[in-house]
């Protein structure tokens, strides 16, 4: 009897478990057909992001501007260059004094009026808030009078619309903080955007609903879900099991069983980052412009972009992505081994007996630098390794942690692999003075050319845009010519989205996700 | 008892500031420091002079043991400091994690439970029969598994291919039964062959033998007499885990978006958020300590021998 008792303890246990279990799955199915009856009245879209977000603050993060909860007063168009948002119009005599005129039209999610004064507060906000954006700003006061803002800066700053395209700027209603206190508006920010904040959990989701006031028209959705998720296969499974319409950077090993599904779409956009490779100058062995032109014909685009990025790249042929105003249109530089061993045998390097190039008895062995934040920089600074042994240049690849603190702290490095986004917000001065001048922080190789220095320093004072662009690409060109850096790759941003949603695409710049115009079917 | 505890909460100091001013240096040691990462060098423009003023306001300039004497200083005051990539207090920080993180180890130790009692319990039962031997495998199995690579085929097969289970997020029941699972799978097999390891050592003993002689029934025995008896080397192991659970959490955190501690822990080391992997540090330090000294007491209750004197907890 006592047996039989246990026993049936135990198969109590298990079952118990199992019922567990099954009213679980069941629950959940009876939540998603409630949710499903729900959907059909309610237009509703679910996407994953693969940046997560701490908290909701426009100034330190751009999930807000990504969600549709804020805007700037200059944006990118779909061909990245700057266009009026919240300013209707700006111009300036000397780069110096900015006036701005705001559109007249536009309240804040919480119905409160957007004019210079609280364009200005929020301005002011955001330097507080950004410990780098006082630096590219350069704002040295502002005045405001209805709807017309007047900017200040501390030197002529013709990069200044360039600067209020970031997100960071976004305007916020700074009137509301003081009223919800700074926690609360940290965690549902009110701005112009079509999208308002209904709930927020830290580094999970944020849940938007349509801002019905919107000053460019009512949204068409009326509420999204945007979930964080940092593993791409799980972001995968889920646009997979339809859980997502819309998921950010997806792994380009698993698109095939995307694109087998009829129902869904992978966007390969052209982005706005490209991989590298830097030359430090400060090194014997490529400080010689003939060794870093060697190099340079060393790097197999083509497969680089088909083999490692499995298509979703494009070959580099400058620092700028080429669909960008200021990109150049050279041709992409092919491998050719036996030119680069030309142009070794003119540095001065021979080939000795086992095949290796040597000067002076002392064989070409160059240190290759990695990491492994981005898996893809390895993979190419391999396959460059083996197409390098083919003209007999030795390459050691160390993979390092913190690739930036490594090639500033350690002297001994030849090559870098490097990645960055060089035209963050539709101009190329960003990166042109972070990576190329004496003070920029990513100028790692210590590069000065006097020339490109030169360019820099004008473009630093041309407001005039279609000089702007010249004066980029011809600092392009000064960067090829030079080989300050090589560049190998433009990656593509790979979106998966659901044929249920309607007149929406990604961008390159990444900014503008969640827009008043997306619809679904 | 009592001795025992103010003994344990001296060491717990003693074990803290040695961990404390160990993780200080290595991180001092490691290579890299927050400043590019908070002026967001990837995309504004920053410049050397800006870097280096950033440098001396959090004070990196100066030596390893006034940074580490003022952290302390601070410390001792119940004040851990500010998150250099949130500034947000760190206290503040890991309070708002330490319930998604304590409630997947809370799941995942159900889960534990759930299958190594059972599995445990009927291979001690029929040791070297065929329920043993399919116990043995499946705690091979489990144990081989590693829990990220579990955690995707768990997500694979509810949430794409049944599409019963979500995939990701934290809040409802539902949510966290995966998680759960992939944790607590792995787990369950260490413990469900220490279990059936205990069940048998404890049959070997008189009192076993005796019930068996007085006509007990053995599952009656193996449940009320052996399991007391067996769990006191399950409870040491345990307290091991919970330390273990807290990090070991962290795959199964980034996999299915829990923003836990173990989550924090890492993306404050890639970001050499100093503040933060301090205070994770600490806090685990403090945790691990504790639940030791919990299972320590927890033998008294356990195994009566220990009480009287006659025993010396392990």
């Amino acid at each position: 009897m006592k047996k039989i008792m246990c026993s049936r303890c135990l198969l109590l246990i298990i079952t118990g478990l199992v019922l567990l279990l099954t009213t679980a799955c069941s629950s959940k199915e009876s939540n998603t057909a409630a949710k499903e009856e729900k959907n059909e009245q309610e237009k509703k879209v679910t996407m994953i992001f693969s940046f997560k977000s701490a908290n909701l603050d426009p100034h330190t993060g751009f999930t807000p501007i990504r969600t549709g909860i804020t805007e700037t007063l200059l944006k990118l168009d779909e061909n990245s260059t700057i266009e009026g948002w919240l300013a209707e119009s700006w111009e300036t005599a000397d780069n110096v004094t900015w006036n701005f005129t705001l559109r007249d039209d536009v309240t804040f999610q919480d119905g409160a009026k957007f004019d210079a004064a609280a364009a200005k507060a929020s301005l002011e906000r955001s330097i507080a808030a950004n410990e780098s954006l006082g630096g590219s700003l350069k704002i040295k006061e502002m005045q405001a009078d209805g709807q017309e803002l007047t900017i200040t800066t501390t030197e002529p700053y013709p990069a200044l619309p360039s600067e209020l395209v970031n997100p960071y700027t976004s305007i916020v209603n700074v009137a509301a903080e003081k009223e919800i206190g700074e926690e609360g508006f940290r965690n549902a920010p009110v701005g112009t955007g079509p999208f308002k904040v209904k709930s927020f959990t830290p580094n999970q989701e944020v849940q938007v609903e349509k801002n019905t006031n919107y000053w460019a028209g009512e949204p068409k959705i009326d509420s999204a879900i945007i979930k964080f998720n940092e593993d791409a296969n799980v972001r995968a499974m889920a646009l997979q099991s339809k859980e997502a319409d819309i998921v950010y950077n997806l792994p380009a090993e698993g698109l095939g069983a995307i694109e087998k599904d009829k129902e869904l779409i992978v966007n390969s956009v052209p982005g706005l980052r490209a991989h590298f490779f830097l030359y430090n100058q400060q090194s014997s062995n490529v400080s010689d412009i003939k060794v870093r032109e060697a190099i340079n014909l060393l790097i197999d685009r083509k497969s680089m972009a088909d083999d490692i990025m499995l298509g979703h790249a494009v070959a580099a042929n400058g620092p700028f992505n080429s669909n960008l105003p200021f990109g150049i249109s050279d041709e992409v530089e092919e491998l050719d081994v036996d030119k680069a061993k030309t142009l070794l045998n003119e540095a001065g390097y021979v080939e000795n007996s086992s095949g290796k190039m040597e000067k002076d008895g002392k064989p070409l062995k160059l240190e290759l630098i990695t990491y492994k934040a981005r898996p893809e920089l390895p993979l190419i600074a391999q396959l460059f390794q083996s197409d390098a042994a083919k003209a007999g240049v030795q390459v050691e690849i160390k993979n390092v942690e913190n690739a930036d603190t490594h090639l500033v702290e350690n002297k001994d490095w030849d090559l870098a692999t490097y990645s960055n986004n060089t035209s963050p917000r539709g101009d190329g001065s960003y990166f042109l003075n972070t990576a190329f001048t004496e003070t920029g922080a990513l100028n790692v190789g210590k590069i000065n050319i006097p020339e490109l220095n030169e360019l820099i320093n004008t473009l630093n004072t041309t407001s005039d845009m279609e000089k702007r662009t010249e004066l980029t690409k011809e600092a392009a060109h000064v960067i090829n010519k030079e080989r300050a850096h090589s560049y190998a790759v433009y990656p593509n941003i790979l979106v998966g989205v659901h044929s249920r949603i309607q007149d929406w695409e990604p961008a390159a710049e990444e900014y503008y996700i969640l827009t008043h115009t997306m619809d679904v079917k | 008892m009592l001795a025992v505890v103010k003994k344990r909460l001296v060491q717990l100091v003693i074990v803290v500031f040695l961990l404390s001013i160990f993780t200080f240096g290595l991180m001092k040691l490691a290579p890299g420091d927050p400043v590019l990462t908070i002026l967001n060098a990837d995309e504004m423009m920053v410049t050397e002079a800006d870097q280096a003023k950033l440098r001396e306001e959090l004070g990196f300039n100066q030596p390893f043991y006034v940074q580490y004497g003022k952290w302390m200083l601070g410390v001792v005051q119940l004040d851990l400091g500010k998150s250099y990539m949130t500034g947000k207090p760190v206290w503040d920080e890991m309070m708002q994690r330490l319930p998604i993180t304590l409630q997947l180890a809370a799941g995942g130790l159900l889960v534990m439970i759930g299958i190594s009692v059972p599995l445990g319990l009927i291979s001690a039962r029929f040791p070297g029969k065929w329920p043993d031997q399919i116990s043995r495998i499946l705690a091979l199995v489990g144990a081989s598994i590693p829990s990220f690579w579990l955690a995707l085929m768990l997500i694979y097969l509810f949430a794409f291919k049944l599409q019963i289970l979500p995939s990701s997020g934290v809040g409802s029941f539902s949510q966290s039964i995966l998680p759960s699972f992939a944790l607590g799978f792995s787990l369950a097999s260490v413990y469900a062959r220490l279990l059936r390891a205990g069940l048998l050592a404890s049959y070997s003993e008189d009192y076993i033998r005796a019930a068996r002689a007085r006509g007990v029934r053995e599952w009656r025995i193996l449940w009320f007499h052996a399991f007391r008896a067996a769990l006191l080397p399950v409870i040491t192991v345990f307290g091991l885990s919970l330390g273990s659970l807290l990090g070991g959490a962290v795959v199964v955190e980034i996999l299915f978006s829990w923003p836990g501690l173990g989550s924090m822990a890492v993306d404050a080391i890639f970001s050499r958020d100093y503040p933060v992997i301090q205070g994770y540090i600490l806090l685990t330090g403090v945790f691990v300590v504790t639940v030791n000294l919990l299972v320590d007491l927890s033998y008294y209750l356990i195994d009566p021998r220990i009480k009287e004197g006659r025993g010396e907890a392990a």
